[in-house]
Parts: C-alpha cells; structure tokens; sequence
C-alpha cells in the first residue's frame, strides 16, 4: 500500500511547479486547478477534525482562501496539497480550539503514554468486509463514527494517511510530527480504529457484516 | 528461530500493512501469523478497516460545496484585482 496515489509523480509535481508559477504570474483564474484535485480532502480533512460540516465547509473555504493569499510562501518542496492540508489542519485546529476553549497544549497532548499495553478485541472469525458491502448506508455511517470516536491526535494522522493517502512523511509534514511519532499514533489509530468500528457493526449490524454474507 | 510474542506482533502491525518492515521481520510477523489466529485475525481485519475508510463512498462532499467554494474564490480575486495589485 503505497501513500501516493497520485499521477506519475515526477511529471505531476512539475505540472505543478509550472501552474503556481503561472498564478504567481498574474493568471490567478487558475488557482482552483491546484485545488480542484484536493478539495474533496481538505474538506474531508476538516470534516474529520471538527466533526461538524458547517464549520468544516467554512474552515475549508478559510483555508483554501489562505492558501491564495500566502502562495507565494509556497516553496514546492512538498506537494501543493499537502501544504494545503497543513493550513488547513491548522484552521481546523484553531476552530476547535475557539469552540472548546481549551488549549492547544491540551490538545496536543503529549505522547508518553502512548506505550500503553494495547489488548485487541478477541474476535477471530471477523476477517473481512466485502468493498460492495459499503453500498450500505449504514455500514458508511459507521465507519464514520468509528473514525470520530478516535481522539483528536490519532484522528487527524488517520485522516491524512488512510483517508486522503498521504505517505508517512507527507502526513508528518502536514501535522509538524516527526515520523515515529506518526508512526506511533498511526499504530494505535488504526487498531482503535477496528476495536470501535467492530464495536459499532456488532452493535446494530449483525446481519450486515458477519460471516453469514457471503 | 526467535519467535515473536503477541505483543511484539501487535507493535509491528501497522508498519506490516505499510510493508514498512525488514525482511527478518516480516518472516517473523508470518510465522507468527500461521500459529496465530487471534493475530491473523488481527492483521486482516486492521488491514480490512485501512482499505475501507480509504473508500471513496465513506467520506463524500456535501452538494454544492465545489460551486460554493469557487464563488468564494472568485470573490476574493476579483477583490484583489479591484485593489489595483
């Protein structure tokens, strides 16, 4: 499973160069074409950490906004869209921290007790879900709910990475991590991210998910 | 050959499904896995929620949200053209 799903990567990023350079340049109508590719997960983005779509569409459009304004200030070290998931995890951010009034030491906190022993749900004969399975609403809703009951720091590096298919890198140039600590909150997201997400489908679903679908 | 414990093989879980494991250790991880059910079971389904939550039809745009966004867009560069910059 490679991160990068993206186009041939060499002539996208050059392709990408040459856009910003242009809007740079005065053809600020092309602007969107940077971002049309990556909107659905800036507001994904967004949408994951606020867990509210109105302030998510918001914080969305504030960080597309932000990202025209201070294009200049894009070096093209990185992708443009990971720089713009990082604006917008830091609008995002800040949203949250305003409506929590909490701060933001409080919301990054620390990662020390990370290494806490972790005990799987024992569940053995629950292997797989077939991809046609999420033609059902409901198993959709679910797995959103499971996402949202992560808390904060593990939800945003499950975001970048499993959602919008970020590699580890990007992900810890977008959150201003460095790689063992994504790799360390990745590691607990995605087994917390089964444990809930077993939990949701064993509570209402059973016919849905279990063994007897083929 | 050493053999790994369930703990250690929870740990080395998600850098397995990244395949961001040595050799060594991946042969390990699977010898592990053959004896273990619990931990096969483990790895499938972890990995099974990854390929899932990457599925496009989980987490979509509200309607509208693309027109919206480059209303707001055009807003702002029609705004800084009128500014004479």
């Amino acid at each position: 499973m490679d991160g990068d799903r993206g186009l041939g990567s060499t002539e996208f990023a050059a392709a990408e160069k040459e856009l910003v350079a242009e809007v740079l340049a005065g053809r600020v109508e092309r602007f969107y074409e940077l971002v049309k590719p990556c909107e659905r997960l800036v507001f994904i983005t967004a949408q994951e950490i606020l867990q509210n779509e109105a302030d998510a569409e918001e914080v969305a459009q504030e960080a597309v906004l932000k990202a025209f304004r201070n294009l200049r200030l894009f070096r093209g070290e990185s992708k443009f869209s990971t720089w713009l998931y990082r604006i917008t995890v830091n609008e995002a951010r800040m949203r949250l921290r305003k409506r929590r009034e909490v701060s933001l030491d409080e919301l990054m906190e620390a990662d020390g007790a990370e290494e806490t022993t972790y005990a799987p749900l024992q569940l053995a004969d629950w292997r797989e879900i077939p991809g046609q399975a999420l033609e059902q609403r409901e198993l959709q809703t679910q797995l959103a709910a499971a996402v949202a009951s992560l808390p904060d720091n593990y939800r945003e590096v499950l975001v970048l990475r499993d959602i919008n298919g970020l590699s580890i890198a990007e992900t810890a140039e977008a959150l201003s991590l460095s790689l063992p600590n994504v790799k360390t909150r990745l590691l607990r997201a995605r087994l917390m991210l089964r444990d809930s997400f077993i939990a949701q489908c064993s509570g209402s679903t059973r016919g849905a998910v279990g063994k007897g679908r083929k | 050959m050493i053999s790994l414990s369930c703990e250690e093989v929870w740990r080395q879980i998600s850098d397995y499904i990244d395949d961001d494991v040595t050799p060594g250790t991946r042969r390990l991880l699977e010898a592990h896995f053959a004896q273990c059910r619990h931990c096969a079971a483990l790895v499938d389904s972890v990995h099974n929620v990854v390929v899932l939550v990457a599925d496009e039809r989980v987490f979509t745009l509200p309607a509208g949200f693309s027109e919206r966004l480059r209303q707001r867009l055009e807003l702002q560069i029609s705004g800084k053209r009128s500014d004479g910059s």
